[in-house]
């Protein structure tokens, strides 16, 4: 504007001076053609000048934001028509409007560190540990932590009630997105667009620190409420009682910004305590372990005992309810030792009754010729009786003359006793003892 | 004609720069201060965005404040709550200029409202109010006892009141504890603690474990002994079946009890001298007796009746 108006005056300087070269004929026509054509070419500038101030008035909004314009510093618009959508736009040019981006599309992620031990850039880059003692304190300027509320107990000791909170690391990662423009813009602090710098740096650079200090505000409130196992344990609970919590305060501030997810990546108990923990850790899992041992014993000691129907048999068994056809249904599904004595018990029954009705039989078939001749039945069936046993069962035989009169004499038979004999029979007696002892 | 554009065009340029000298635009995102050779009174307040005109530079002049939220953090200090335990927080205070004459009158610059206001300030109040309250308040067990969220209400309201009391023109919108820590030394007792309190849970765990698994193997146990009684029981009472119905077939016996106990016997011989043996026995026992020489004998007439 202040070219166009030096021009202006340059022109007009020559202009004025017209007359007084009147008398130069040639030249001061020359000059005066010469002079028409830079009018005319000024004429062109002037003209292309103000086009393209007006020009100067199309914006373009990017599909990731949306635009509010400042019609001499107040937002222009009222409702729906205050927020300019992506494409190209017409406003009136400096410094009468002025466009405003505001990139609401895009999610930023924010890393919130400071709730964790302090390490060394070579540890980050590493990824190793550095062993601690288990004494060493935590350094409060150093390193970060969050303070949880101790297991509720049911007995209350005295003044020791309540303060065995707990302390444990954690690492987060807010996302969030700018969600209402106008506000935004007006309440939260951006700072000035530098050059060189990239608009989008300087928003996320600038809304920083109000997110760092909301966020963990809202992380250290919300973590006293919950116990340190609750923390360790990544419940979803916890993020989303820190993402209402956060939202909350951000809302109330009036900031336009939209938590969009709130997400806990790592939480620790502190290194110094670590083995406790995985001690009791190692307890749950033994003591499961152990569990199972023992169920696997009673399902095993059960199907021994009675097979797969034990179950079934014994509630049926205990409860009164149940009437005794059901329970004669199930017994015959038994199995185990407890099938076997039954079935024992069978075999017994069948022998002894077919016994007793063989010895009948006999008795009844050989009577009619014992009546008649008894002695002779009787030697027989004797006879019969010792021949099948010196004939088959004994293995030695010994017989032995005796004289009249010679009472007192003594007989010695030296047994050769089957050593295999004397061992089996010991073998037995150790087992019956040992059954014995067992069943004491 | 030419004579007249140009001399609109010029005209509105002179306009344009006149403007420029009396009148300024106040954005959404600021508020101004009208001084009148360096003077000025409620009235020249402006909070409200638009445009407003003035009289131009050495009478009139234009101071602008930023009216947009600022964060502003103190350092983490240590401090003792009401029942003398140590504490370290960090304090985070939202504020903004929302008064600029008052503001400008107090300080000028932000940075001085921080550094010489806000942090005295934030500090003094928060050290009071922790100082009213006990830790068990900050965290406790017993989850409905924790006040936390109402400490910090209450440091906000303090501090709110504290400010406008001091009229420097400065509004806290929110306040929040970012930190909150124990010293190093109560750090190590925090472990000692906790390092107890889970050795005890794992004693806990164990013996529960322990138990349980004792229970279900006696339960077991004592279930399958009670089945095989129960199958004992059963077992006997099939026996007895068996031997009452092996009683009727006793009767048949009673025709000739003593043959009867005799057959009884020889099978009770037969069955007890089965195994191995040794059998030992004298010649006058029959028929070994043949042993000593043939029994004289004489052929039984056919109607005698053998002795």
């Amino acid at each position: 504007m202040k070219e166009q108006k030096e021009d202006n005056k340059d022109v007009r300087v020559p202009d004025t001076a017209k007359p007084t070269v009147h008398e130069l004929d040639a030249a001061g026509r020359s000059l005066s053609e010469a002079l028409q054509v830079s009018f005319i070419i000024l004429k062109v500038i002037m003209i292309v000048l103000v086009l393209a101030f007006l020009a100067s008035g199309f914006k373009a909004v990017d599909s990731n934001e949306q635009a509010l314009v400042l019609r001499f510093g107040k937002i222009r618009g009222v409702g729906e028509k205050r927020l300019l959508g992506p494409g190209l736009h017409w406003i009136l040019p400096y410094p009468i409007d002025e466009i405003i981006k505001i990139p609401v599309e895009t999610q930023v992620n924010l890393p919130i560190d400071s709730f964790w031990y302090f390490q060394t850039q070579q540890e980050i880059l590493s990824g190793q540990m550095r062993p601690v003692r288990p004494d060493q304190p935590l350094k409060p300027l150093q390193d970060g932590y969050c303070i949880t509320r101790g297991e509720k107990q049911d007995e209350v000791i005295g003044d020791f009630a309540g303060s065995d909170y707990s302390i444990v690391h954690s690492k987060w990662q807010l996302t969030y997105q700018i969600d209402d423009p106008e506000r935004f813009f007006i309440n939260v602090y951006i700072e000035d667009v530098k050059p060189g710098d990239i608009y989008f740096d300087v928003i996320t650079g600038s809304v920083e620190p109000l997110l760092r200090n909301t966020f963990e505000d809202a992380v250290v409130t919300a973590l006293v409420n919950y116990t340190i196992d609750e923390a360790i344990s990544s419940q979803d609970r916890i993020p989303k009682h820190i993402k209402r919590l956060l939202q909350e305060k951000l809302d109330k501030i009036e900031s336009g910004i939209k938590v969009v997810s709130v997400q806990l990546t790592n939480s620790e108990c502190p290194r110094q305590v670590k083995k406790a923990f995985e001690a009791s850790t190692t307890a749950s899992q033994e003591s499961e372990t152990e569990i199972t041992n023992a169920r696997t014993y009673a399902a095993n000691t059960l199907n021994e005992a009675s097979g797969p129907v034990a179950e079934k048999l014994y509630a049926a068994l205990h409860d009164e309810s149940i009437d005794e056809q059901t329970r004669e249904l199930l017994w015959p599904q038994l199995a185990g030792t407890a099938r076997e004595k039954i079935a024992d018990a069978r075999t017994y029954r069948t022998e002894v009754v077919e016994r007793a009705r063989a010895n009948a039989n006999y008795l009844e078939s050989i009577l009619p010729e014992y009546r008649q001749r008894p002695e002779l039945v009787l030697q027989k069936i004797y006879l019969d009786a010792i021949e099948q046993i010196l004939g088959n069962n004994a293995d030695e035989k010994f017989v032995v003359q005796t004289t009249k009169g010679s009472k007192g004499t003594q007989i010695r038979v030296l047994l050769n006793r089957d050593p295999k004999l004397k061992s089996k029979r010991s073998n037995e007696q150790a087992e019956q003892q040992n059954q014995q002892t067992v069943n004491r | 004609m030419k004579n007249i554009a140009i001399a609109i065009f010029v005209a509105l340029i002179i306009i344009t720069l006149s403007l420029y000298l009396i009148s300024f635009q106040v954005r959404e995102t600021e508020s101004c201060l009208k001084t009148t050779f360096g003077k000025a009174t409620i009235e020249d307040e402006i909070t409200r965005p638009g445009w407003y005109f003035k009289w131009p530079f050495p009478i009139q002049q234009i101071h602008r404040f930023d009216s947009r939220m600022r964060t502003y953090e103190v350092e983490s200090e240590e401090t003792t709550t009401a029942g003398g335990d140590p504490i370290i927080v960090s304090t985070y205070v939202v504020w903004k200029i929302a008064r600029p004459l008052e503001f400008f009158n107090a300080t000028k610059t932000v940075k001085r409202a921080q550094s010489e206001l806000l942090h005295s300030r934030i500090r003094n109040t928060q050290n009071n109010v922790i100082g009213r309250h006990y830790f068990s308040e900050f965290v406790n067990s017993d989850q409905s006892k924790i006040a936390f969220e109402e400490i910090q209400k209450e440091t906000l309201k303090t501090l709110q009141q504290d400010i406008e009391d001091t009229k420097c023109g400065i509004e806290i919108t929110a306040l929040g504890i970012k930190q909150l820590k124990v010293s190093e030394e109560v750090s190590k007792e925090v472990f000692d603690r906790m390092r107890a309190e889970r050795n005890r849970r794992a004693e806990v765990i164990t013996s529960q474990g322990m138990g349980e698994a004792i229970k279900i193997r006696t339960d077991a146990k004592s279930k399958a002994e009670e089945l095989i009684t129960a199958a004992e029981a059963r077992a006997t009472a099939i026996r007895g079946i068996g031997d009452a119905e092996a009683a009727k077939h006793y009767k048949k016996l009673e025709a000739d009890p003593e043959l009867a106990m005799l057959l009884r016997d020889i099978g009770a011989l037969q069955k007890i001298l089965e195994k191995r043996a040794t059998f030992v026995t004298p010649t006058d026992v029959r028929p070994f007796d043949l042993l000593k020489g043939l029994p004289e004998l004489k052929p039984a007439k056919p109607d005698e009746p053998e002795k």
